[in-house]
């Protein structure tokens, strides 16, 4: 197993952002779903080891990241996009690439053919030597996912991925997701429940801080049935589990 | 962004003739065209510190980039050239608030935009604060000692402003960090060291006597271990940054 949570809390002064997951996953794209607020990117942050849990442990990569040189080593296999990624205006995408692949602690030699494979990935090749501050939002969230995939990671973090892309780029990184899927553990946090339906083997759904639905997309739709809200079978079963769960 | 197939490869690396893999071929080539030649400078930080990550941290640092060192040149020429009285110069005042300017700009989050992003990679977050403030503190002493120099000061005070510096610089860094903004470190750096300054002059009536008298240097120094001390509690491993 990439990923092994027991009992994970986390808490902001009284408010309880993460309160008591369990959750064990081993290769493929997972889908982690909620509304604002449930609690998805503070659990995300903890995967990506720059924020600790309150309570319960957690096992990256068969490894505590709370000891240091299991940490480090975790961060090295480890590709992770932030909701916000901030950015350095003056670097070009090769530059940002090229940086965090260093800061991966990636063999200097490996790095400019690992930079080249990733910006062709997410298809910016006509904008390699760009400066970052010309680039619309879309492609910034592609530099985004370069860097996060630049170190071919064995556990692969995203933050709202797909914010900002345009529909064609969507369908071609659902594409992406399911290939890099195939030997790592992609766990893709986002609002958009068609994002999941067509990318995702398996899908969680996070209310106040708890998942309260952990299944295939196929059983999160076939709880929607009968259920009036949501245009898409899938956005109906993602407003049945959560309307049960707040009721 | 490529649609890989069955295989996770691209549809042309299989339509090329001769059973090469174009694909591969052009990530090659694209790898040579796009590689940055990383300096003289940064290819001797990275033999030095055995990290060729630290070295592209550290030369990425704001308050090390080119445009701040020319600014940092110009005030302490400036302050060379300027006497406050006989044997005594400027560069002695200036010195502590400009290198506290330039570590509070070194390092943190208030300064990186790409900090979550850092804190995920394995070059640790302390390495790099560590690196930073070293090498902006070494170069704003160096500096400092050249205009002391320069300017003719009295030869036994060239050194009398370094402990200030130490305890002003680790202020501001402390406050850069907890604070999580480099321009409230800047800040409380600056603002600290002139009202020591002006305490100093209004107790025995020269400018100076904030760098001269040497029963301050005591509480110069457990200031600067204070303060090392918040920056390193809010550097911890695995804390939390929300």
């Amino acid at each position: 197993m990439n990923v092994t949570l027991a009992d994970i809390h986390r808490s902001f002064g009284k408010n309880n952002a993460v309160d008591g997951v369990d959750l064990q996953l081993g290769a493929g794209v997972f889908g982690l779903l909620g509304p604002n607020g449930a609690g998805k990117t503070s659990l995300l942050r903890m995967l990506a080891t720059v924020l600790p849990p309150s309570g319960g442990e957690i096992r990256l990569l068969e490894r505590d990241p709370r000891r240091p040189a299991a940490r480090r080593e975790i961060r090295r296999r480890l590709g992770y996009l932030p909701q916000n990624l901030g950015y350095y205006p003056s670097f070009t995408v090769v530059e940002f690439i090229e940086y965090f692949a260093l800061l991966k602690e990636m063999p200097s030699a490996a790095v400019p053919r690992a930079v080249a494979a990733a910006v062709e990935r997410v298809d910016l090749g006509a904008k390699a030597k760009a400066k970052l501050r010309t680039l619309s939002g879309g492609m910034l969230r592609r530099v985004g996912i370069a860097q996060a995939i630049v170190n071919d990671p064995e556990l692969l973090l995203l933050d709202e991925p797909t914010a900002g892309l345009d529909p064609e780029q969507r369908v071609q990184f659902r594409s992406l997701m399911r290939s890099l899927g195939e030997g790592a553990t992609v766990v893709v946090s986002t609002h958009l429940v068609e994002d999941v339906g067509a990318a995702c083997s398996e899908v969680a759904l996070m209310s106040a801080g708890k998942i309260v639905f952990r299944g295939t997309p196929d059983e999160l739709t076939a709880r929607g049935e009968g259920h009036g809200i949501g245009d898409a079978p899938l956005e109906r079963g993602y407003s049945a589990v959560l309307s049960a769960a707040r009721s | 962004m490529s649609f890989p197939n069955e295989s996770g490869r691209l549809p042309s690396a299989h339509d090329s003739p001769g059973g090469v893999d174009l694909d591969r071929v052009w990530t090659g080539v694209a790898a040579e065209v796009w590689r940055r030649q990383p300096g003289r400078l940064e290819r001797a930080a990275a033999r030095l510190l055995r990290s060729p990550g630290l070295a592209r941290a550290l030369l990425t640092t704001p308050s090390l980039l080119l445009p701040w060192l020319i600014s940092t040149v110009v005030v302490f020429g400036v302050g060379a050239l300027v006497n406050l009285g006989p044997g005594e110069s400027l560069v002695w005042l200036i010195a502590p608030a400009v290198a506290a300017v330039g570590i509070a700009f070194a390092y943190g989050p208030g300064i990186d935009p790409a900090w979550e992003l850092s804190s995920s990679c394995a070059v640790p977050d302390r390495m790099v604060l560590l690196t930073r403030a070293v090498t902006v503190f070494a170069l704003n002493a160096a500096l400092g000692l050249l205009a002391s120099v320069a300017s003719g000061a009295a030869a036994a005070l060239t050194f009398g402003w370094l402990l200030p510096m130490t305890a002003v610089c680790a202020l501001a860094l402390a406050v850069a960090v907890a604070a999580r903004s480099a321009s409230a470190g800047a800040g409380a750096g600056v603002a600290a060291w002139v009202i020591t300054v002006l305490v100093g002059q209004t107790a025995s009536g020269h400018l100076t006597t904030s760098v001269t008298n040497a029963y301050a240097y005591l509480p110069y120094l457990v200031a600067a271990a204070c303060c090392a001390a918040i920056v390193s509690y809010a550097t911890r491993p695995q804390r939390g940054l929300q």
